[in-house]
């Protein structure tokens, strides 16, 4: 019950944003921060349920978004259609990368993955015919306006983008809902729990392990080409390791294995350093120091932590016990 | 064209024992603890700005000068594992591994606000250059590789031969086994923490000398140090030395003779091709992780 006002809670606060905080930066803010929402999302699949740390998602996101802008302007393609291929551009290179890097687990797995980002870094920076290099490429325009009844919906306006993508972020979270409930979700969970038993049970754990790693890869590609049609320019820098690893903070900060970690956790990211912008300098110090201190203190994040509190304090009021999920 | 195969074999020793000395520090923390300590590099680089601020000021000599470096370097390294992996060596490895990019993050921009945003380059005052038979040897890289290779011996012979080298290499083969034999885990993992935190900032102040010392440099330093890990395997001494000096070498021929903007993609490559050959490493015979 608890749960269910909340959900419907924060999907009306997520609609009624842009006329809580009219000012644009906010907006702007809420845009990029959804965005990261769904990369975190989709990190969560691999690092939260499937127990594969992969540092490579904003080397995927870059993938997608270079992908989508160019298809569109290389191309000609309709923004829309470069929106639907270029997750898919992302699955096919994720699982050229994923076969040979989830021969190995663990440690080895994340460096792996790690490398795999800078190699993509480095082809944006280097490849300068095509990507444009550090300048980057300007002028993507934002996807077609629509059509409804008589009236025109134009992307150009920022309420609007922000409609988009929140739009794009409840479709990924139903995606994501439908997945855990589906026999691969589980299977999923399985491998994170013991992978030796669930492969002695008989599972072919390399083929889950590659869909979810693709499949977190496909989110990332979505949300870097909703960034790109979004920011109208590309440069190389948001796609470098410091960001894979910004969604994979976003994952433990919320609380991975959750569907609600994510997004607290990309909300936080996100918002975080511009709330400490007043400390300056110092502020990816407090950064730093704030996270040793959740991860010392809330191994398991913000929202497991959060929803044992509310828990506590309903068993205490009642004095039955609930549930535990 | 042989002497020019001489020449980038002997640039990648350079380059290779360097990354020798970070996969060497990274290498035991990982075998002793099981923690992929990524802030290794902020503190090599830490290390370099320390030894010029110590050149700098003091008007000290460069060895006495990375001396002293080397050991606030590993007085650090012991304050992390104090307080920051400390408190997290039972929760699931990656925790440890986020505190790890916690205090990259920190040591990264406390080094910006100590030292600046300038790029630094270690003065040595070794200009001269050999030339042996067509191949250039300038001293200051010659002074490198052997710097290097005195820190790995002697590494070794700590590690071989000491009392303190016995437990290390107690823990990391059986770790319950050397608690029952009255080993005490907390000392050795302070000793660790500080012994690689001196060599990575050994390996910082060559990187200064050799190139500079700047803000960025470390994050692809303590990549690197990875790819070495996983060429030679996690955990394995030789595999470091090894691993180090395949990879600086196949960096200077990929430089040379492919294209310089992608040695690094070269490098990434070698590291894939070897998981998928042997994904144990190339000195480790089979993998018991």
């Amino acid at each position: 019950m608890i749960r269910l006002v909340l959900i419907a809670a924060v999907a009306f606060g997520g609609i009624a944003f842009p006329y809580l905080l009219t000012s644009n930066y906010f907006i702007h803010l809420a845009i990029l921060a959804i965005i990261w929402m769904i990369v975190a999302q989709g990190a969560n699949v691999i690092q939260g349920y499937t127990g594969y740390v992969s540092i490579a998602q904003a080397g995927f996101m870059g993938i997608g978004a270079y992908s989508s802008a160019l298809l569109n302007l290389n191309a000609g393609w309709p923004v829309w259609i470069c929106m639907i291929v270029s997750p898919l551009i992302t699955a096919a290179a994720s699982l050229i990368a994923g076969y040979p890097s989830l021969r190995v687990k663990g440690h080895y797995f994340a460096i792996v993955t790690l490398a795999l980002n800078m190699v993509i870094f480095i082809v944006l920076v280097n490849w300068i015919p095509v990507t444009g290099g550090e300048g980057g490429i300007a002028g993507i325009p934002a996807p077609e306006s629509i059509r409804i009844a008589d009236i025109e919906i134009s992307f150009l306006s920022r309420v609007n983008y922000y409609y988009l993508v929140l739009a794009a972020l409840g479709l990924v979270m139903l995606i994501i809902a439908a997945l855990l409930r589906s026999r691969v979700g589980l299977v999923l969970q399985a491998i994170r729990q013991n992978e030796t038993m669930a492969e002695a049970a008989g599972v072919a754990c390399w083929r889950y392990k590659l869909f979810s790693f693709v499949f977190s890869a496909s989110l990332a590609g979505f949300a870097g080409s909703l960034y790109a049609h979004y920011m109208s320019f590309l440069s190389p820098a948001p796609f470098s390791v410091d960001h894979s690893l910004n969604a994979i903070l976003a994952v433990i900060l919320g609380g991975s294995g959750t569907l609600a970690g994510p997004l607290v956790g990309a909300g936080l990211t996100v918002a975080l350093p511009e709330i400490l912008r007043i400390a300056d300098s110092y502020r990816l110090i407090i950064y730093g120091v704030g996270l040793v201190i959740v991860v010392i203190f809330l191994p398991r994040g913000l929202v497991p932590w959060l929803s044992d509190l509310v828990r506590r304090a309903v068993r205490g009021r009642t004095g039955k016990p609930t549930e535990g999920r | 064209m042989l002497v020019d195969l001489i020449q980038q074999l002997f640039n990648g020793l350079v380059i290779g024992s360097i990354y020798t000395l970070v996969a060497l520090g990274l290498t035991i923390i990982f075998g002793i603890l099981g923690i992929a300590h990524f802030a290794h590099g902020s503190v090599a680089m830490f290390g370099g700005y320390l030894t010029f601020f110590f050149i700098q000021q003091f008007g000290i000599g460069l060895f006495p000068a990375m001396a002293v470096a080397m050991a606030v370097g590993a007085l650090l390294g012991v304050v992390l594992e104090r307080v920051a992996y400390h408190p997290v060596r039972n929760a699931p490895p990656i925790n440890a591994f986020i505190i790890a990019l916690g205090l990259t993050l920190i040591i990264e921009k406390a080094n910006l606000l100590v030292f600046g945003v300038d790029q630094v380059i270690i003065p040595t005052g070794f200009d001269r250059v050999f030339n042996i038979g067509g191949v250039t040897l300038p001293e200051l890289r010659v002074y490198i590789l052997g710097i290097a290779a005195f820190l790995v011996v002697a590494m070794t012979i700590l590690i071989n031969r000491t009392w303190m080298g016995m437990a290390v290499r107690a823990v990391a083969q059986n770790r319950p086994a050397a608690i029952l034999m009255g080993i005490n885990v907390n000392t050795v993992s302070m000793f660790v923490f500080g012994l690689s935190s001196a060599l990575g900032v050994a390996a910082g102040v060559l990187v200064g000398a050799l190139f500079a010392v700047a803000p960025g440099v470390s994050g692809g330093l303590v990549v690197k140090g990875f790819a070495v890990l996983i060429l030679g395997g996690l955990g394995s001494i030789p595999g470091a030395i090894i691993g180090g000096l395949v990879l600086g070498v196949s960096e200077a021929f990929a430089s040379a003779f492919v294209s310089s903007a992608y040695k690094d993609v070269i490098a990434f490559l070698l590291m894939i091709g070897v998981l998928l050959i042997k994904p144990e490493g190339l000195m480790r015979r089979r993998s018991n992780r």
